[in-house]
């Protein structure tokens, strides 16, 4: 019965043959190594964000007097189960973004930005881009102290532009000079539906890109897929299948034992706009552009300065231009390779701790880390060039 | 190989000094007895611990997540008919609107009104409040906060089971909470572990392994 209601489907809608030429015909390089498995990854964390998300909103009122009651008491105590929805959401946020930066990180290890992936790189720029809006706003919605404070800091990076731009971009965030309903009305509008929805958008477009550009190969050499290629299913789907089911293992380990750490003690504080709390800091994942806004002694090269490197990541593609791929065959490129590791690292590790001279200091050194990768990419290319033509044109 | 090993250890180090280098936790440590540390995380004293709080604490807090609120608005005889309307525990702008007159009478004694307590326990750990309830000037200078059970530390120890047992699930409810902790990762990983096995039998007769 069920396989003649599939079967009547099934010469309606084709489904079958869409699966057999996407997934079963569909060839990927066999060596992919285990770092590719950060994309399906993130693709997972980002339905747990939507699917908890959904959820929450049920239950949470966007309303300056009622939020932080509807989070700590609606969400928390009264309605049965929602404790863990909360603490999947809190702490799929967190994952999603370490997720992202791993699976940016081996993208750039494998130079999968370069042709013809350029697009692809772009898209996932602009996904970053927007999932780090998405965290921000997110962050200002249990209305706590914490959520309060850090939201003031925020809208206040725009006053570091001279002249009234500046200023009249911190008021257009706030919605007026001071946090108040209007801020927590827009945001969570930003929060729940223009940013996920525009997520959705450029994920589905980062999917189709990577369809339509081809996976990229950790040997940096593109492979004759009818040759060499395995089929997508079942070879690469259970083995991500797995993978997923090690990494959702992971999680839940920290959403069931260690979820305290992912939700700040201070955030249990109702928002107060008379009492600063002694500490603030952005999360961690912020930390690294934090440290380098902070470095700098003059507040708008600060905010140049971080500015310079979004745009010089979304530019990677172009910066780098040399007939090579992957950093296995480079080795020019593997040594800054670690130096923007290290750098990041170091940065990201500075941001947690307290502003001392020697702090600054080693943040402009690792600052200036982090610009040297960038800019030492179109002199590799050249230098790979030089080399490319000696060998008569020899890719491997 | 060397590679692999040297960016896996170098990413879990690097996540591991982040997690230990919590910016978000508290900066200040403050010294609890290890005997009023039992009697602040057992729930047996949360009872005894309600009575000193309504005794001690509740002519200025509230605890609104568990419908205890400031002795002046307990007494209030409106305060049946809006819990009849909105249930037991009144939503802030309720709250907030309807005694709006002892809201400031308080304000007027303190200088702001003394904070609810629901979620306090969360908010600064036990042994900040311990010390804080015990010596209130000690710890935060300057504060409003008047010095009720001063010598008292077993007493003090009992009401912060109690602010615990509002702010905290209940220890039956946490051990179910481990336990279903529990069954979901067994499940995940049992789940691995067989797509793994079913995946390497499929590959085996397509000849791709």
């Amino acid at each position: 019965m069920l396989g003649r209601i599939g079967k009547w489907i099934d010469e309606r809608t084709h489904l079958s043959d869409l699966w057999r030429s996407q997934m079963v015909d569909y060839k990927v390089p066999k060596n992919l190594t285990f770092p590719y498995a950060f994309g399906v990854m993130a693709l997972v964390a980002f339905a747990i964000q939507i699917i908890s998300g959904i959820f929450l909103t049920m239950y949470y009122q966007p309303n300056v007097q009622t939020a932080f009651d509807s989070v700590n008491y609606t969400i928390m105590k009264e309605v049965p189960f929602m404790w863990l929805i909360r603490h999947v959401h809190a702490a799929g946020a967190n994952f999603f973004l370490a997720i992202v930066y791993l699976h940016m990180f081996t993208g750039i290890y494998y130079n999968a930005y370069k042709k013809p992936r350029e697009l692809t790189w772009i898209v996932g720029w602009l996904i970053f881009f927007v999932l780090l809006m998405t965290a921000l706003s997110g962050y200002l919605l249990p209305w706590g102290q914490l959520s309060y404070w850090g939201m003031v800091v925020t809208t206040e990076i725009p006053t570091s532009i001279p002249g009234p731009l500046g200023e009249a971009i911190s008021v257009w965030m706030k919605g007026g000079y001071e946090l108040g309903q209007i801020t927590l009305g827009r945001f969570f509008g930003l929060h729940i539906w223009l940013l996920p929805l525009i997520l959705l958008g450029l994920v589905s477009l980062h999917l189709y890109l990577v369809r339509a550009a081809g996976i990229s190969n950790p040997e940096g050499i593109e492979i004759d897929k009818k040759k060499e290629g395995v089929p997508f299913h079942p070879y690469m789907t259970l083995k991500e299948a797995a993978y997923v089911m090690g990494y959702l293992a992971v999680f839940f380990f920290f959403v069931f034992f260690y979820m305290h750490h992912f939700l700040p003690p201070d955030n249990f504080e109702p928002a107060d706009p008379f009492k600063t709390p002694p500490h603030i800091a952005p999360e961690w994942y912020l930390l690294a552009f934090y440290t380098v806004f902070r470095s700098i002694p003059n507040k708008f090269l600060g905010f140049v300065a971080f500015s310079l490197i979004l745009l010089l990541l979304l530019l990677l593609p172009f910066l780098d231009f040399s007939p090579y791929k992957s950093a296995r065959r480079r080795s020019l490129f593997f040594a800054m390779y670690i130096v923007l590791v290290i750098s990041s690292m170091a940065l990201t590790i500075l941001g947690a701790m307290p502003p001392t001279p020697t702090n600054a200091m080693l943040g402009l050194v690792f600052t200036a880390g982090l610009f040297s990768f960038f800019l030492s990419l179109p002199i590799i290319s050249i230098i790979e060039w030089g080399w490319y033509k000696t060998r008569g044109g020899d890719k491997t | 190989m060397i590679k692999t090993a040297f960016f896996t250890i170098l990413t879990l180090v690097f996540f591991y000094i982040i997690w230990i280098n919590n910016v978000f936790a508290p900066h200040e440590t403050y010294e609890m007895p290890e005997q009023y540390k039992k009697i602040a995380e057992d729930d047996r004293y949360a009872k005894e611990g309600k009575q000193l709080f309504e005794q001690n604490c509740q002519a200025c807090h509230s605890v609104r997540y568990d419908a205890v609120y400031p002795s002046a608005i307990q007494a209030n005889p409106n305060l049946k008919a809006l819990q009849e309307q909105y249930g037991k525990v009144l939503p802030r702008d309720v709250y907030e609107s309807a005694f709006q007159a002892e809201l400031a009478q308080l304000k007027e004694s303190f200088g702001k009104v003394p904070p609810d307590l629901s979620t306090i326990y969360i908010a600064k750990g036990k042994e900040y409040l311990f010390n804080f309830i015990l010596e209130p000037q000690k710890v935060l200078p300057g504060t409003s906060m008047p010095a009720v059970i001063t010598g008292k530390p077993e007493e003090t120890a009992k009401i912060i089971s109690y602010l615990r047992s509002v702010s905290e699930p209940s220890s039956s409810e946490k051990a179910k909470r481990t336990l279903m902790g529990i069954g979901t990762i067994a499940y995940l990983v049992v789940m691995g572990v067989l797509i793994w096995i079913w995946r390497s039998r499929i590959l085996k007769r397509m000849g791709l392994h």
